[in-house]
């Protein structure tokens, strides 16, 4: 039973931060033109509306409050459309929007977080009761109170059941489609609230009972005992009904029934048309369709834009990140497999031209399959810079600057794991940007020839392997000898200050302990500055650069692997141990004869490539590793790079290059550290064996201890 | 020999599922002249021959990672573990993949040797004075054979803590 609940809050949680994630899109739309057209109008009053049902149903109190106050005002706002608010007082709707939807957001990340609610909101209820009331005027009453008087009229027709209609509802209608719910799937009402929804879509007259699911949660207990009731006008209509009907989930069976009381009763079903209006909702509650199956109904304008403004229905289906993780690693296990079959020891040799030709079909198949499994987990990371917007905006009103957002690309798609690492790095860099980067006022900015209006630029572009993410602002930039003497004040010098390039001075921005504002704010410069960014975008195998001109602007550019579940793959041999050195990390392999190796007053082994010395980490040393090869002219140096760390590893030898599938290493052994001695996971080889997979940054940050 | 032994306790996993409640069935093993007893209820698989991939950086007692269809699979030697002598099993190794509170974690040993039934209240604790590490009680089969039963908890958890 605890698993069934689990998995209504995962389905709530979901449903509702999407809800809320659309919210905010449509806000910030919405801001720029200061004003609520009707869709959208309807698409807040829907949105809460659900969001109030389902956190009512989850007994969560203070969402549910919050969220069935905005329902009344948008009530309101829907009825007498936005006109019927003053000018002055839209600005104020926003920012007690953002608020409240701030509000919603808090309170969902605290049932995420298993923390109790607030037990009091009257705070923010208090405040848009009083908008209400401001913009309502006299009238105020009425909206607001309706919704729970409304809904209570219509029980005694359920009563009266007719047994013989296997509990069919009193109505007119001569075709009823009668559904039962699998047992056991709990949120019954809310699931038949689900699917009335998008049959709404289909612009059909139907009615549905229990009439009332979507505001008493007793109908629950009814939908189980005796089916939940669609009665359609139109025979043709049935079929495509029961289409959307064979389309949801958790739907045990449906029947469609006849209503034979009508047969028997022709006569008496003229008066009985007036009818339908009584059990239905009042108009509020979503009953569209019973609005417009009775003409009887007053047509709302409200009404029928609705029909037309229903949001557009993707097919997509939400899948636990595990199960696609399973897939994931199982399709590797398969590409493995297949390439331990074709290339088995024991047809080496023999002339079987059948069997290539079938195991080339299954190549491309298998290829084609790891495609698509990889695809599974790409989503596009409009989700990531949507957000930046509500920042931008926030920020804007805060510091009082004139800055406009531009996204470019943001349909580009990443690996799921991935876009949830970059949220955080993308947050703070834009609000750097806004703090630092863009200039105090506008007068400033005029005077540096540049419009008044400053501009962030947020993109995302694909190359091959990787997505480029790009902020870029066109402020003040940054002043290369002011980060230098802040790192040297900080202590973060490492050779003279002449001797720094201008791209070592930006680098230096991304060392921990580095905060470019003396003063803290609101925003950013919290003590934990780029370093944290870099920091992240690196534990997804990613790289950060800066670059800036002083007086035109800063970009900062992140370079992030499209997926860190394959890889290109060195595989090297070290004695009997194998390692893999992902193939991004290399530059270069090379051979060299004792006389190229120099020492450092430590004794350390230097090497020259390029005109630039780099250390030499002998892996056998480092790892004790027994091995044969000791002398550099015997094994094979790779030069490898990371981030802003290079280096040559000494190896054995190189045995070829391999995509590989990245397994992490048994969570058991996480507590021996074995994250820091420079092995980032492992894979499994066409033999089935395992070889180690290298993390050359950490493994260098270790080899100097 | 070690293949039989795999084929008899395989059989005998099987029916685990029908013992009664208080009485628990075991698995035995040996390592450097001991005899231990590790409840069935945790032994996924029992493995011989099975190469082991070593890692650096790791305890002695750590001998590596293992590839099972695809899993991998952590290996602990139980003779370093109890820090005796370590021998050298080569590729003549036998492990014992145990599933702890759903981590999966092999345990090398010398030999395994069958599966026993044991009444709960046949389990003694272990004298005060002769507490060994890994050891939460003692099960005497006849009069003059004694296992000592595998603290299965203290070997994955004692690892979070360190």
């Amino acid at each position: 039973m605890d698993n069934g609940t689990d998995s209504m809050l995962d389905m709530y949680l979901f449903e509702t931060n999407s809800l809320m994630e659309q919210l905010d899109e449509l806000l910030i739309e919405a801001e720029k033109v200061e004003e609520f057209s009707t869709d959208d109008v309807n698409e807040i009053f829907r949105i809460m509306h659900t969001i109030k049902g389902s956190s009512a149903m989850m007994e969560f109190g203070s969402l549910n409050q919050i969220a069935h106050h905005i329902e009344d005002l948008f009530f309101y706002i829907r009825e007498n459309g936005m006109d019927a608010i003053a000018p002055e007082l839209k600005k104020s709707l926003f920012n007690l929007m953002f608020k409240s939807t701030d509000m919603l957001r808090s309170e969902i990340e605290k049932v995420e977080n298993n923390e109790p609610l607030l037990e009091n909101v009257d705070n923010i209820v208090g405040e848009i009761n009083s908008f209400l009331n401001k913009i309502s005027d006299a009238e105020d009453t009425s909206p607001a109170s309706q919704p729970e008087t409304a809904a209570t009229p219509e029980t005694p027709s359920v009563a009266e059941l007719n047994m013989e209609l296997a509990h069919c509802p009193d109505d007119d209608a001569p075709f009823f489609i009668k559904l039962l719910f699998e047992e056991g799937c709990g949120m019954e009402n809310l699931r038949a609230f689900m699917l009335i929804t998008s049959m709404q879509d289909l612009n059909i007259d139907f009615r549905f009972y229990p009439a009332d699911i979507e505001t008493n949660s007793d109908t629950c207990q009814d939908i189980v005992d005796h089916g939940f009731f669609l009665a359609v006008e139109q025979e043709e209509h049935i079929e495509k009904m029961i289409h959307v009907i064979t389309d949801a989930s958790h739907i045990q069976s449906y029947e469609v029934i006849e209503n034979a009381r009508l047969k028997k009763e022709e006569a008496a079903a003229e008066p009985q048309t007036q009818q339908p209006e009584a059990p239905a909702p009042t108009a509020e509650v979503s009953s569209t369709a019973s609005e417009s199956a009775s003409e009887s109904a007053p047509a709302k304008p409200a009404a029928n834009a609705r029909a037309h403004s229903g949001p557009v229905k993707q097919s997509l289906i939400s899948v636990n990140l595990s199960k696609l993780d399973a897939l994931v690693a199982i399709v590797g296990e398969i590409v493995i497999t297949e390439s331990m079959v074709t290339s088995s020891p024991d047809i080496q040799g023999l002339k079987l031209d059948n069997f290539m030709k079938s195991t080339r079909q299954l190549r491309k198949l298998t290829k084609d399959l790891q495609d698509i499994a990889m695809s599974l987990r790409m989503v596009p990371v409009s989700g990531v810079f949507q957000k930046m917007n509500r920042i931008v905006r926030d920020m804007k009103q805060k510091l009082n600057k004139d800055v406009r957002l531009t996204i470019i690309g943001e349909d580009t798609e990443v690996d799921k794991s991935i876009v949830d690492n970059i949220g955080d790095p993308i947050m703070h860099i834009v609000r750097n940007s806004m703090d630092h980067g863009v200039e105090d006022s506008p007068e400033e900015r005029v005077a540096a020839g540049k419009s008044p209006q400053a501009e962030i630029i947020l993109s995302a572009t694909h190359t091959g392997s990787e997505v480029i993410i790009k902020v870029e602002d066109d402020g003040r930039g940054m002043n290369p000898q002011a980060i230098l003497a802040k790192a040297a004040r900080n202590g973060l010098l490492t050779k003279p200050e002449s001797e720094y390039t201008k791209k070592e001075i930006l680098s230096l921005l991304l060392l921990p302990g580095f905060s470019t504002n003396e003063e803290v704010t609101e925003y950013s410069g919290r003590g934990v500055g780029m370093d944290v960014v870099k920091r992240n975008v690196e534990s997804v195998g990613g790289t950060v650069t800066i670059s800036s001109e002083l007086g035109q602007g800063s970009c900062t550019t992140l370079k992030i692997p499209l997926t860190m579940a394959i890889v290109d793959g060195m595989e090297i041999a070290v004695g009997s141990s194998i390692f893999t050195v992902p193939i991004a990390n290399i530059r270069q392999s090379i051979k060299v004869s004792n006389e190229d190796v120099v020492y450092d007053a430590e004794g350390n082994e230097i090497v020259k490539c390029l005109d630039e010395f780099y250390p030499i980490i002998r892996v056998h040393q480092l790892y004790n590793i027994d091995t044969e090869i000791t002398s550099i002219e015997d094994g094979i140096l790779i030069w490898v790079e990371a981030s802003d760390t290079s280096y040559c590893l000494f190896v054995d030898e190189l045995l070829g290059e391999q995509q590989v599938v990245v397994k992490p290493l048994p969570s058991y052994l996480n507590s021996f550290n074995i994250k820091n001695s420079g092995i980032s996971g492992c894979t499994i080889m066409g033999d089935g064996n395992i070889s180690i997979i290298l993390d050359i940054l950490k493994l260098y940050e270790m080899a100097q201890y | 020999m070690a293949e039989e032994t795999k084929n008899i306790i395989d059989a005998d996993l099987d029916e685990v599922v029908e013992v009664e409640v208080e009485k628990e069935r075991f698995l035995t093993f040996h390592s450097d002249e001991l005899t231990f007893a590790v409840n069935t209820k945790y032994v996924i698989e029992i493995l011989t021959n099975h190469a082991i991939t070593t890692l650096p950086m790791v305890p002695d007692y750590i001998k590596g990672i293992i590839n099972m269809r695809g899993q991998i699979i952590p290996i602990v030697d139980i003779r370093s573990r109890l820090g005796k002598m370590p021998v050298d099993y080569g590729d003549n190794n036998c492990i014992i993949v145990l599933e702890i509170d759903s981590i999966s974690l092999g345990i090398l040993v010398d030999s395994v040797s069958q599966v026993v039934d044991s009444e709960l209240s046949k389990i003694s604790p272990v004298p005060v004075n002769k507490q060994q590490e890994l050891v939460n009680g003692m099960i005497s089969l006849d009069a003059n054979n004694v296992v000592l039963l595998l603290d299965c908890e203290q070997l994955v958890n004692e690892q979070m803590m360190m």
